[in-house]
């Protein structure tokens, strides 16, 4: 990897490496319940039973009238690795970190134990079917956040596994929240495995953690809108007073899919709360917008304000985003960013190491790709 | 502080507050000295004195609540510590120190801070 500083970067072709921090697959359970150990093996496969069209789904429906899930727009499937190389093709990664769709609903799958084994048989099935490091094929091992020292187990069971770049919380969940202690044991695990934990909502788990306001807003529109930086500054929140970054100081966190503006008012918003309340964070030692830039990486998808550079730019250099910003496609999902378009608007206010940075080199140092 | 006279600084800085007997212990008083207004407290048996003038936005930093405040032990564990030395500013409640005027949570602010000493039962501020 020479310096790059001289060469000016015009397109994605320009690019040393672009690192798709968030590239989708769409499982379906009927694609895991294979790879379940037991018990949930017996219990779930031995029978095919009468579902009555849906009872079957273990992972709960949030019922949303989206226009992807009812037939409104389509969208990519993505089950194999033929599936894979057709998205590939189109955002022109070099190296993915490969995520679920269902499976950001596991923190709400009503049953303790069996999101724990939902979470080993997706990783089996990842590790059998999706990950080829070779062809740079990377994925995030689950885990399920109701069963935390069971999610430490599998964060160890995998840790040596080539192909496994980071650990993936299904955030959008979490009861309690994700600066609770019942934690610690799944945080270290990861730092001892010096993987990173990616943290990724999907818009409709905020039907559990905020019921009320979920009822409120009976259109797709607005709980997508709000919900994924909503819930992340709830837990960003959470993490910080108990000084999760404090009691963790090598372990990594990528916030992902809620877009960019909310994060650097996150900071000073709560930089200043903070400087009124410091009794009640006696952990940190610094102020909480230092732990986020020295712990905590944010991916690209989905930028909003693309119609408008300035903001973008400024937005991005509001906290320090070159430094902690990684490419993300989020392909297959309907609001997918197609590689180029944030390039073309970061070419006027970047370097162009910054610009690899953002595209790749950053995302190469955060996840464990050897 | 200081409560021996030796080495006898400059009598010309300092400045005759109240004698000792009017500030209880955990009280404080505020005078003005110099056109500064400057607290006196009395904490724990000692005598700090600090800037009235809160480097944040101006307000009586140290008219306000005298208390203690949460810190962690070894374990992480949370302790009561500092009792009767942390102020906070009636305006946005950031706290300061008084042994030494440091906000608690950033090195960015701080309130001035005066010697004090005790000379035959008067309190006097160095300035």
């Amino acid at each position: 990897m020479g310096s790059t500083t001289e060469q000016r970067i015009r397109s994605i072709d320009d690019l040393d490496v672009i690192v798709d921090t968030d590239f989708h697959l769409t499982e379906r359970q009927e694609d895991i319940f294979p790879y379940l150990e037991s018990p949930f093996d017996e219990l779930l496969n031995s029978q095919q039973g009468d579902d009555y069209g849906y009872l079957g789904r273990v992972y709960p429906a949030h019922g949303m009238v989206y226009s992807v899930t009812i037939g409104k727009a389509d969208s990519e499937t993505v089950r194999t690795k033929e599936d894979i190389q057709k998205g590939r093709d189109l955002v022109e990664w070099d190296k993915a970190i490969i995520t679920p769709t269902q499976n950001l609903y596991l923190g709400a799958v009503h049953h303790d134990d069996l999101a724990a084994a939902l979470a080993t048989a997706y990783n089996n099935w990842l590790l059998d079917k999706v990950v080829d490091p070779d062809d740079g094929l990377y994925g995030a091992a689950i885990v399920a956040p109701q069963k935390p020292q069971k999610a430490a187990e599998e964060v160890e069971r995998r840790a040596d596994e080539d192909g496994i770049a980071a650990v993936m919380i299904p955030s959008g969940s979490v009861d309690p929240l994700l600066g609770h202690e019942s934690y610690y044991p799944l945080y270290d695990a990861c730092e001892r495995a010096g993987l990173p934990i990616k943290m990724h909502n999907a818009a409709g788990t905020m039907m559990t953690r905020f019921p009320s306001t979920w009822q409120a807003m009976d259109r797709a529109l607005p709980v997508h809108a709000t919900s994924h930086n909503m819930m992340h500054q709830t837990n960003l929140a959470d993490m910080l007073t108990r000084g999760v970054p404090e009691r963790f100081p090598d372990l990594t966190f990528v916030i992902q899919e809620s877009g960019l503006g909310w994060y650097p008012y996150f900071m000073r918003r709560f930089d200043h709360d903070y400087m009124g309340a410091k009794w009640d964070a006696p952990m940190l030692d610094k102020r909480p917008s230092e732990y986020l830039k020295d712990q905590f990486y944010v991916t690209s998808q989905p930028v909003e304000g693309l119609d408008d550079p300035q903001y973008l730019n400024e937005t991005i250099r509001h906290f320090e985003g070159e430094d902690s910003l990684m490419f993300s496609s989020d392909y297959p999902h309907f609001d997918f960013d197609n590689t180029g378009e944030l390039l073309k608007i970061l070419r006027s206010e970047f370097t162009s190491d910054e610009i690899q940075n953002i595209y790749g080199k950053t995302a190469e140092r955060v996840y464990a790709f050897d | 502080m200081s409560e021996s006279p030796q080495p006898d600084p400059d009598r010309a800085n300092l400045h005759h507050v109240t004698a000792a007997d009017d500030i209880a212990d955990g009280e404080r008083i505020i005078v003005e000295v110099s056109g500064r207004e400057i607290a006196v407290f009395h904490s724990n048996g000692e005598y700090y004195a600090l800037s009235n003038y809160c480097t944040h936005q101006g307000g009586p930093a140290c008219e306000g609540l005298l208390g203690g405040t949460l810190d962690v032990d070894d374990d992480d564990e949370l302790v009561w510590a500092c009792e009767d030395e942390i102020v906070a500013c009636p305006w946005h409640g950031w706290e300061f120190d008084i042994t030494d005027g440091t906000h608690t949570a950033s090195d960015e602010y701080r309130l001035p801070t005066y010697d004090v000493h005790v000379r035959d039962g008067d309190v006097y501020v160095e300035l």
